[in-house]
């Protein structure tokens, strides 16, 4: 008997070793990444066939030339699959590699982000060009991307400017670049599609995290801004999840569904969410909302068509999403490595360039998109000037 | 009268009815109207089914001697098959499915701690590492082929259902829609009724059946740990194992027992938690260490099942509050609350002679009163830390009064003594 539990005793340690090697390591290539990859190591021996599908891959899309180099991408905590910020990264990446041909490897952070820098080099190491999503990359990248100069970075919502010596703000390496988007523009649009179809004459707007920087901010004034263009008499009930440094708050669909609970019971039949993958709780709380008080209320959704990706049992529940175009942001950051047109700073996608937007999947905001567009020439045209900060 | 010969339950429903009183009157002082409000107790209820499960599976363990900091660990493990078991089985799969994989944990932990001897803390930070790296490797072999599902996430989880009482509550009976007797009472206003009707409506509307089933699990706990040959076993493995062994008991089987039902239920509180109810998906990370919430309303109860459920209640509620308080005034109220419950323990203190602690109480609460009356909102930074002050409280004033299993967390040998 002793003799047993030895053995299984021993088993159970090298189960635990395993295991934890498998969940530490967070790099993981997908089927199709395994298949990109194989590719380029193969040419030494068939350089013509991965000509071939190259050049075919070109064809395909006509406009943009084919492009060999290789991509790390290192998502933001969530990874692939979150339907939402994170799923619009990868698109962007797919769309590389299917227009251009590029190689690509990707990785997920653990789930308290402590291995970011890590994973940075990880990529670095193996990339010409390394996109890391989310803001929390900041520091991370500016410190791995000054120990490895010949490989250009990308961070997606950080302007990656260093204010240290100058206020103005200058990039913190030449192969350092940032992609940041006019998430207000797109706010405001949604904002002003609340304000258009609410019966009740409020609405409600919860955010992720408060104070990193004025980011999730920049979403609620665009909202109300959007919202009083339409209503200046309209009310709008608003909360954050957490406070920075606490980043709970993109993580906490339970908290999520029960603030839009209490928005829903206040009176609010609209809510907008800018909170990540907490997001799915605002669809279940809808859901619940619209079965308790017998008349329906609506979610809006953020970053990627959620309509799209949301479970068809709360689909019907989704008015539109305010669409960010990581996606775009990230094709054209890899484009431009391709080029070599890459330039270090700030790169900003707003309504002009179709950087953000709205969705209209399910069609509920069909009667209402003259409005909406007027809204979004003036904006373009600089006729309306969307406020970033609350008021 | 001598106020500890009372039943706990009774006792219990008296610090409860003194709460709800205090509650009223701040509210209606400071015109707040969501402390009382049907929704709040809801949420409540919803926010302290984790706690009290976790709670009560610690119960379980420590009574039989064995210290589980691993409730957190055995919950998340609870939380992946719930919602996994869920998806792609059926709700109540997932409810099984969750707690049997909490089941698990436990057995790890018994293992490593009953039979190996390891320090229990050891085990259960060990247990509560791995459980996260077990989780993730998981989701990156089943979730990721599923629709929806991802690395990190999985599809939407769906539910076992609610139940609204009937008469009480205004739930129907087949096709009889009862009347709402405390909707009915609530809206007449009438001072302390009117919320203590408010409260129980809250109680009785669109309960999951799983908040049922804990709840109902607090009185057959008492029942089984306390009136039953079983739980008289199990316990005294928690207080003096060797006079068990003289009995002739299977201490290391009961410390086994005990240990695996923890894991059961705090597998079940993560089960809840991915359940629609609370979230309706599983989310990486999502238990937010709720599992050491338990281990602390466990601790505030003074290792009673009637007391957990106090202790899990008494967390539930302010973290509701903070989240359905849209303008911050109803968290700005809790401290009034708060100043208050310091007066009273002050006062408790001062008629029993221990006056460094009627005097430490009194300044706390002073200060607080002060907070109160200098700030329009509370911060939400306190309203997440608010659980673990009230516990810090507590054990600061009443540490003498808890009495853990006097073999709690020991290192067991038969025929040692």
């Amino acid at each position: 008997m002793r003799q047993h539990l030895r053995v299984l005793s021993l088993l159970a340690a090298a189960m635990l070793v395993l295991v934890a090697c498998a969940g530490g390591d967070a790099v993981t290539t997908t089927a199709p990444t395994t298949d990109t990859t194989a590719a380029p190591t193969d040419t030494t021996e068939t350089t013509e066939a991965t000509t071939e599908t190259t050049a075919g891959a070109t064809t395909t899309s006509g406009a943009v030339a084919a492009c060999d180099s290789s991509v790390g991408l290192v998502f933001d905590i969530g990874g692939r699959g979150d339907q939402s910020f994170n799923d619009s990264a990868a698109a962007g990446l797919e769309r590389a590699a299917d227009e251009m041909g590029i190689t690509f490897t990707e990785a997920s952070p653990n789930d308290d982000g402590s291995n970011r820098a890590e994973l940075l080099q990880l990529a670095a190491d193996a990339s010409d060009i390394v996109l890391a999503i989310g803001f929390l990359f900041e520091g991370d990248a500016a410190a791995v991307g000054a120990e490895n100069p010949e490989v250009s970075f990308a961070v997606v919502d950080s302007p990656m400017l260093d204010f240290t010596d100058n206020p103005e703000g200058v990039p913190y390496g030449d192969n350092i670049a940032g992609l940041v988007f006019s998430e207000e523009q797109g706010s405001f649009l949604v904002g002003a599609a609340a304000a258009l179809k609410s019966t009740t004459g409020t609405i409600g707007f919860i955010g992720g995290v408060s104070g990193v920087g004025g980011l999730i901010e920049k979403f609620e004034a665009g909202y109300q801004a959007g919202a009083m263009a339409v209503n200046p008499d309209i009310e709008i009930l608003s909360e954050y999840i957490t406070a920075a440094p606490d980043f709970d708050g993109f993580n906490a669909p339970d908290r999520a569904r029960e603030i839009a609970l209490a928005m829903y019971d206040g009176g609010a039949d609209i809510v907008y969410h800018a909170a990540g993958g907490s997001g799915a709780g605002l669809f279940e709380a809808a859901s619940v909302a619209s079965d308790t008080s017998g008349s329906k209320v609506w979610a809006i959704g953020v970053d990627s068509d959620q309509y799209n990706t949301a479970d068809p049992a709360v689909q019907e529940f989704i008015l539109t999403s305010m669409l960010k175009r990581v996606d775009v942001a990230v094709f054209e950051a890899i484009r431009a490595q391709c080029e070599g047109t890459f330039t270090a700073g700030p790169t900003a996608y707003d309504l002009s360039v179709d950087g953000v937007g709205y969705s209209t999947s399910g069609g509920f905001v069909d009667d209402i998109t003259d409005q909406l567009e007027d809204f979004k020439a003036q904006i373009v045209s600089g006729d309306i000037v969307v406020p970033t900060e609350p008021s | 009268m001598n106020w500890e010969k009372l039943p706990a339950w009774l006792r219990w429903a008296l610090y409860a009815a003194v709460g709800v009183f205090v509650l009223t009157v701040v509210q209606d002082f400071d015109e707040t109207g969501s402390l009382t409000a049907a929704g709040s107790s809801q949420s409540m209820l919803r926010w302290a089914v984790p706690i009290l499960l976790a709670g009560l599976g610690g119960l379980f363990s420590e009574r039989a001697g064995v210290v589980n900091i691993g409730l957190e660990g055995m919950m998340i493990l609870g939380t992946w098959f719930g919602a996994w078991g869920a998806v792609v089985y059926g709700p109540w799969w997932g409810i099984v499915l969750g707690m049997a994989a909490g089941a698990v944990g436990g057995l790890l932990h018994a293992i490593a701690t009953v039979t190996f001897g390891v320090d229990h803390v050891i085990s259960g930070v060990a247990i509560n590492i791995l459980a996260p790296g077990i989780t993730r490797f998981l989701s990156s072999e089943v979730l990721t082929t599923l629709p929806g599902g991802s690395i990190t996430q999985s599809p939407r989880v769906p539910g076992v259902g609610t139940f609204t009482l009937p008469i009480l509550g205004g739930g129907s009976i087949g096709s009889w829609q009862t009347p709402d007797f405390f909707g009915w009472l609530a809206g007449r206003e009438i001072f302390l009724i009117s919320d203590i009707a408010s409260i129980a409506k809250g109680l009785v509307t669109r309960i999951s059946w799983v908040s049922l089933i804990a709840l109902l699990l607090v009185p057959f706990t008492a029942w089984l740990l306390w009136r039953t040959r079983f739980g008289l076993r199990l316990r005294i493995c928690g207080e003096r194992p060797q006079a068990g062994e003289a009995q002739g008991i299977n201490v290391y089987r009961f410390k086994y027992i005990g240990v695996v039902i923890s894991g059961a239920l705090s597998g079940l509180g993560g089960a809840f938690i991915a359940s629609p109810e609370l979230s309706g998906i599983y989310l990486e990370g999502q238990t937010t260490g709720r599992g050491f919430i338990g281990l602390a309303a466990l601790i505030f109860g003074n290792w009673r099942p009637v007391g957990v459920l106090g202790g899990a209640l008494l967390f539930g509620y302010p973290f509701g509050i903070g989240l359905r308080d849209l303008d911050g005034s109803a968290s700005h109220s809790l401290i009034l609350v708060n100043a208050i419950g310091l007066a009273a323990v002050a006062i408790w203190a001062a008629t029993r002679g221990k006056r460094v602690d009627a005097v430490l109480a009194l300044v706390l609460g002073l200060a607080a009163a002060a907070w109160y009356l200098t700030s329009d909102t509370l911060p939400d930074v306190w309203i997440n830390i608010l659980p673990f002050v009230i516990v810090l409280i507590v054990l600061v004033f009443f540490a003498q009064r808890l009495r853990a299993p006097a073999a709690d967390g020991l290192r067991y040998r038969k025929g040692e003594n």
